[in-house]
């Protein structure tokens, strides 16, 4: 991951140095983050249906709110591509996320502090902390528009809201050895991380800022 | 990109100089990497001392385990990779959390080193240095990597450094919100949330130690310092002029010149380590580098000449070996 990350990471330094972020690309980062704000609201918002009888599910609930304040925040703060192949590569991307992660599997049936919702914990973990932007930015490149700011911004409360999968990884008991549970982290973060190299890939075609 | 595989986790590093050189290896602060260390890729080898510099895991290059490692592990890993790599008998240099790594390798691995550099550091946490670190973890999990950042500057580096480098601090933030990640760190101060003083263990560090502290080191202060220089008998504490936490970062010619002279010093056999205290040249080239410290080091009060001499005097008059463990109690 790291060495593709730091190839991608010099390419897309060097196109957004020069031209600026557009709108396609805008919009393939907004789209990619909005699936992934879906997915982790998606599980969180089946918590809102069961009986508060557990000590995080406050902090559950709060992030449940935090990830579609930040989808829409993001939304609303986007030059969105009038370009309707940027739609369909995000769609694309959308769909492997969903299968990578698997992320349907917390859909189904009551959520309990089992071996399944730790690596929901994991999953959304991956989710949370894989994906930045800012890093593929020139260090000395303002945020001083609407977009990039959003895109800080969203990235800060990500660190905030991690809290909570951090303290549930390392506290929470799902009945697996210490080995097991570093795998399993693990095999979650891979996922997310494939999708993630994608979308890099996806940014700055042909060294078009788009 | 050079990788040592220790338990199942990758540990990133960069080694710098000419085969045969005595080894210096630094340990980085809480959020550095091996970049942070460049100027000394230069200078240090250039002075016959060959440089090795690695990420901890959680940090830069090296991997980040999401549960984190316990405070152990890291003077392992390090001992792992000098075995690794043949280095039979470094130097082991560590600032502020880097150094409570040293000291803990010094401790575990005594006949693993050449000589220890603890700088900027601690073995104990007092009351202020664990309000601190209260603030400084409440900052960065409640608020996020930037205000983290914001917090230390301030610490770290002087008002005319600061004045006179205000871009450049934007930039080292963006760049080090941009390279770090915020879990690993954490779990880096989390690995010290079960810490217990290391004085006690102080005396069992044997090997040659030069104790580093800046002169306006406001997070890990003096008497910190002083209580290392009090628990390792064959320890020197230099105070560094005019510069704060990471003075390491502001000032890499005469830090070079301090590791440089005390690895030869200590290569020949001259070096002595009398728990003695002594200020640096604020010029690198200054020779001598080191005056022994007038006065009373542990007070911020600059005393009356004729305060001066009376407390040179009981210092002179009391050998400071019979000293120590009376002090130590205090």
């Amino acid at each position: 991951m790291q060495s593709a990350f730091d190839r991608h990471r010099r390419r897309l330094q060097a196109c957004f140095g020069a031209q600026g972020v557009g709108p396609d690309d805008q919009s393939r980062i907004t789209l990619f983050i909005q699936s992934l704000k879906a997915i982790n609201a998606g599980v969180l918002a089946r918590l809102e249906l069961q009986p508060m009888d557990w000590a995080p599910w406050k902090f559950l609930h709060t992030q449940y709110y935090r990830e579609l304040e930040m989808s829409t925040l993001m939304g609303r703060a986007t030059t969105w591509s009038t370009n309707p192949l940027v739609y369909v590569e995000a769609g694309n991307l959308n769909l492997g996320l969903w299968n990578r992660t698997r992320a349907w599997d917390y859909l189904q049936g009551p959520l309990a502090p089992d071996a399944r919702f730790y690596r929901y914990l994991a999953m959304s973990h991956a989710l949370l902390s894989v994906v930045r932007l800012i890093p593929v930015l020139p260090p000395s490149m303002p945020l001083d528009t609407p977009f990039l700011q959003a895109l800080h911004d969203v990235e800060e409360e990500n660190g905030r809201q991690i809290q909570l999968q951090i303290r549930l990884l390392k506290e929470l008991d799902p009945g697996l050895e210490r080995q097991e549970r570093e795998a399993l982290v693990e095999e979650e973060r891979e996922q997310v991380e494939a999708c993630y190299l994608e979308l890099l890939e996806s940014l700055c075609p042909d060294g078009s800022a788009g | 990109m050079p990788v040592f595989t220790f338990e199942g986790h990758e540990l990133y590093y960069e080694l710098h100089g000419r085969d045969g050189d005595p080894v210096l290896t630094i340990v980085n602060g809480l959020s550095m990497r091996t970049s942070h260390w460049g100027p000394y890729f230069q200078l240090l080898p250039e002075a016959g001392v060959r440089v090795l510099t690695y990420d901890m895991l959680g940090q830069g290059n090296s991997s980040k385990p999401v549960l984190g490692a316990s405070f152990s592990d890291h003077a392992a890993g390090l001992h792992a990779l000098h075995a690794h790599l043949g280095i039979q008998r470094p130097y082991v240099f560590g600032i502020s959390f880097g150094g409570v790594v040293a000291l803990r390798y010094a401790v575990n691995y005594p006949d693993a080193l050449a000589g220890v550099i603890p700088v900027s550091t601690f073995s104990e946490l007092d009351a202020q240095l664990r309000g601190h670190s209260t603030n400084l973890y409440l900052g960065l999990v409640r608020v996020g990597f930037g205000f983290y950042l914001d917090l230390l500057m301030p610490l770290n580096f002087s008002n005319a450094w600061i004045a006179e480098h205000q871009e450049l601090i934007q930039l080292i933030r963006r760049v080090g919100v941009s390279t770090n990640e915020l879990y690993g760190i954490q779990n880096l101060m989390e690995s010290l949330a079960d810490f217990r003083s290391m004085t006690p263990e102080l005396p069992e560090i044997t090997a040659p130690a030069l104790i580093l502290n800046g002169e306006f080191d406001y997070l890990t202060p003096r008497h910190l310092h002083d209580i290392l220089r009090r628990g390792i008998r064959n320890s020197r504490l230099v105070l560094v002029p005019r510069v704060c936490h990471a003075f390491t970062l502001e000032i890499p010619r005469l830090t070079s010149r301090l590791i440089a002279d005390f690895v030869h010093g200590v290569e020949r056999g001259d070096w002595q380590g009398d728990q003695s205290v002594w200020v640096a040249a604020e010029d690198p080239a200054a020779e001598p580098l080191l005056q022994p410290c007038p006065g009373d080091h542990l007070r911020a009060i600059p005393l009356p000449a004729s305060e001066q001499r009376q407390v040179a005097r009981r210092q002179r008059s009391t050998p400071r070996r019979r000293r120590a463990p009376e002090r130590a109690r205090n």
